[in-house]
């Protein structure tokens, strides 16, 4: 009896953790009428279209402004990318592809700019040109070179750009310039060499430039003029190790703390009491993950403004990639043209998702518009901003082994900035988790 | 008439063997069979460069010699690896079997007669049902830079600045030690409970009798009636403690931090699966099983003589 009022109370539980989303969705129905692009198919192409995904991101957008086309039906296969399972499903997956049934058959799935590499360099994913996404002419140039071959073949295009800001405290600035105006800010943090005497200045009047040693990380690697591994070598690039130097020097002087990007230690400097001057990051950093600055007591909204730093670069964003063999190629093309062409889906991300659309013309429009400005930035138009930067941001020099270099490199010198390791032990750590994981590389 | 003894006798056997065989069909399936694939694999190079498969070669030894080749400053990481999971095993099953007979103990003396036993029975070994992974996370946070520790210590005034407990290699080995210790002394304390109770009760009264205090009942009465189940305890133990693997992986993201100080084999077997490489993980298994095997081996030699002895 006792068993079965514990299954009874358990399964209880487990059914209202599983409702409570499901009626939340409910609540959210839109308003007011909201513009939805007509999916077209193709006669004798699949009924089953088969999309993998690590979250529902997509899926909202997706379910919101495309009307799949009658007879088709949309099947999603979300897989959380929590230690490399999404990735897992998805290879064995594509792996698996030519001998999947019709219905079975990846159709579209989505990558991160990590390790969308791995998916374009290898031959499981087709040349979206011949499915007809041909017209790249509105989308940013560093959406589709991450989405291209080392050919130049274009396998997927991004329904999203995420240029990366400089975000600052501006009575911190007003401190420690004399201003918060962005324009003069950036002037005052236009390349490494004025940002690290900015930092010094801060250090001086007791606050910290960052708030975690890998802020400044994904400027530095993105812009990278060489590729990670070279003739099957492991090189840091360059501008890793100006990072590497830069961040060295501010660590000796106390100019940063030693947490992680997203540990509690980065992240409570981000409350009104706080002694940050600088945060990085795009759009979808200060909306959704600057929570303790939003806070309504304790935190600091419109103290805050972004520039464009010391150099222009992009943090996340998701791509949309085609995979060969799929049975529902006009229909691929159809989705890929709406997210990247279809103005009217567009203004709707930018305007019901606070997103940065991956089309210039579209973005443009809201650049100009005084009324788009954000609160949270004090009224800065941050799309203004973005739609500046967007243009210089590269994506060059990738390799597939660029995640797990990115993530060790960050990770050890971590150790070695906290006091646990030298720098020397710090890179023979390094080099030795690329070697578990990459056997064919050598490292030094 | 002898047909008819025959006739009588009916053979149960083959019901026996009946009924143990899902139990060996199962470790057949489940266990014998991934094993023999494991050491197989072993022999082989077989990685996942992307989405490209190497493999599998034959490639004999190779793997195993890669794994005992010294690097650069002469460390051969799978001796420090299994270094670090022995040291921090054996730092969390000392006080884990210490207090854990102590308890037992105390729960089954007859002098003491302790009220509420089930209650406390089942706090300690409440910390046995939380999640390894929940629990390294509890200790992440309270232990972080900013965590309640650090607060405490400051608003105390012990210290002035903030202690970074990840930077040090006894403050981090200490919390994984201290979490095994926590998560497993309860469930020790029952087993051993369950051995003491099954010794027969008139050994204590005659000892009470015969004038022996509580020390020397313990030491001359309990514990060498204790040692075949005390002997399972800790082969037990020390099989799970050298696949120590989530309150580390949790606790330091997998990096073993500091220096990789705290990684232990199995984490390390685990860096290689990223890259999908079943030869190399492979070996580090072999050497795994071989290890325990040399270690359970050598503690119930040891301690099946001493009791002889005795």
């Amino acid at each position: 009896m006792k068993k079965l009022l514990a299954l009874i109370l358990a399964s209880a539980m487990v059914l209202t953790m599983l409702a409570v989303p499901a009626f939340a969705e409910e609540a959210e129905a839109p308003a007011e009428e909201i513009v939805m692009h007509e999916g077209v198919t193709a006669e004798g192409e699949g009924t089953v279209f088969n999309i993998y995904a690590w979250n529902e991101e997509f899926k909202g957008f997706f379910e919101k402004y495309y009307q799949v086309p009658e007879g088709v039906t949309v099947n999603w296969i979300i897989v959380p990318s929590d230690g490399g399972a999404y990735q897992n499903a998805l290879d064995e997956a594509l792996l698996n592809q030519e001998n999947a049934s019709a219905d079975d058959k990846v159709d579209m799935f989505l990558a991160e700019a990590d390790y969308i590499l791995k998916y374009t360099g290898s031959e499981l994913t087709q040349d979206v040109g011949a499915l007809g996404v041909t017209d790249f002419s509105n989308a940013y140039e560093y959406t589709v070179q991450a989405a291209s071959d080392a050919n130049g073949v274009v396998k997927g295009v991004s329904f999203q750009c995420c240029p990366s800001a400089l975000i600052y405290r501006r009575s911190i600035a007003k401190d420690v310039l004399g201003t918060d105006d962005p324009a003069e800010v950036q002037e005052a943090l236009s390349d490494w060499d004025k940002f690290a005497a900015v930092a010094d200045q801060a250090k001086e009047k007791g606050y910290y430039m960052t708030a975690s040693f890998a802020a400044t990380y994904r400027p530095f690697s993105n812009n990278a003029s060489t590729p990670w591994v070279v003739d099957g070598a492991l090189q840091i690039p360059a501008e890793v190790q100006q990072w590497i130097d830069l961040t060295d020097s501010m660590m000796e002087k106390e100019e940063s703390l030693t947490s992680g990007i997203w540990e509690d230690e980065c992240t409570a400097q981000m409350f009104a009491e706080g002694k940050t001057m600088c945060y990085f990051g795009p759009a979808w950093y200060f909306n959704f993950s600057m929570g303790n600055a939003q806070d309504p007591e304790k935190g600091c909204p419109g103290d805050w403004a972004i520039c464009e730093g010391p150099m222009a670069h992009f943090w996340g964003g998701t791509w949309i990639l085609a995979p060969a063999g799929t049975d529902n190629p006009t229909m691929v093309a159809d989705v890929m043209n709406t997210f990247i062409n279809d103005e009217a889906v567009c203004e709707e991300l930018v305007v019901n998702e606070a997103q940065f659309s991956n089309n210039q013309a579209v973005n443009g429009k809201f650049a100009e518009d005084p009324a788009f400005g954000v609160e949270f930035l004090g009224g800065q138009n941050a799309t203004a901003v973005f739609v500046e930067m967007a243009k210089n941001i590269k994506f060059e020099n990738g390799t597939i082994y660029d995640q797990l270099c990115n993530e060790g490199l960050q990770n050890n010198l971590q150790d070695f900035y906290r006091g646990g390791s030298t720098k020397d032990e710090a890179l023979a750590n390094f080099y030795k988790y690329i070697n578990e994981s990459y056997p064919e590389v050598v490292t030094p | 008439m002898k047909e008819k003894k025959e006739k009588r006798h009916v053979s149960y056997a083959k019901w026996g063997l009946i009924f143990i065989a899902p139990f060996f069909i199962a470790y057949i399936i489940f266990s014998l069979a991934p094993q023999i694939i494991t050491i197989y694999n072993a022999f082989f190079e077989n990685y996942r460069s992307g989405l490209t498969i190497v493999g599998p070669n034959f490639v004999g030894l190779r793997n195993f010699v890669s794994l005992f080749t010294p690097d650069a400053n002469g460390t051969i990481d799978i001796l420090k690896y299994t270094g670090n999971t022995l040291l921090m095993w054996v730092e969390g099953a000392i006080p884990q079997i210490v207090i854990a007979l102590l308890l037992a103990i105390f729960f089954t003396s007859y002098r003491l007669k302790i009220k509420g036993q089930g209650f406390f029975k089942a706090v300690i070994y409440m910390p046995n049902m939380i999640m390894a992974s929940a629990f390294s996370m509890l200790f992440f946070t309270l232990f972080s830079n900013v965590g309640p520790v650090n607060q405490v210590i400051q608003a105390m005034g012990w210290a002035d600045a903030t202690i970074d407990f990840f930077s040090m290699t006894v403050t981090v080995r200490g919390m994984i030690a201290l979490m095994n210790f926590l998560m497993w002394f309860g469930n020790t304390t029952i087993l051993l409970m369950a051995g003491i109770m099954g010794i027969d009760q008139s050994m204590f009264e005659a000892a009470n009798i015969d004038g022996a205090n509580s020390l020397q009942t313990f030491f001359r009465v309990t514990l060498p009636l204790l040692k075949p189940i005390l002997v399972y305890t800790i082969i037990t133990a020390m099989i799970g403690g050298l696949q120590m693997f989530d309150v580390p992986q949790v606790l330091t993201n997998g990096f073993g931090v500091p220096n990789r100080t705290t990684m232990t084999l199995v984490m390390y077997l685990n860096n290689f699966l990223s890259g999908k490489n079943y030869g190399m993980s492979g070996a580090v298994s072999v050497i795994l099983f071989i290890v325990t095997g040399i270690l359970s081996l050598i503690t119930f030699r040891s301690l099946r003589t001493q009791s002889e002895e005795a």
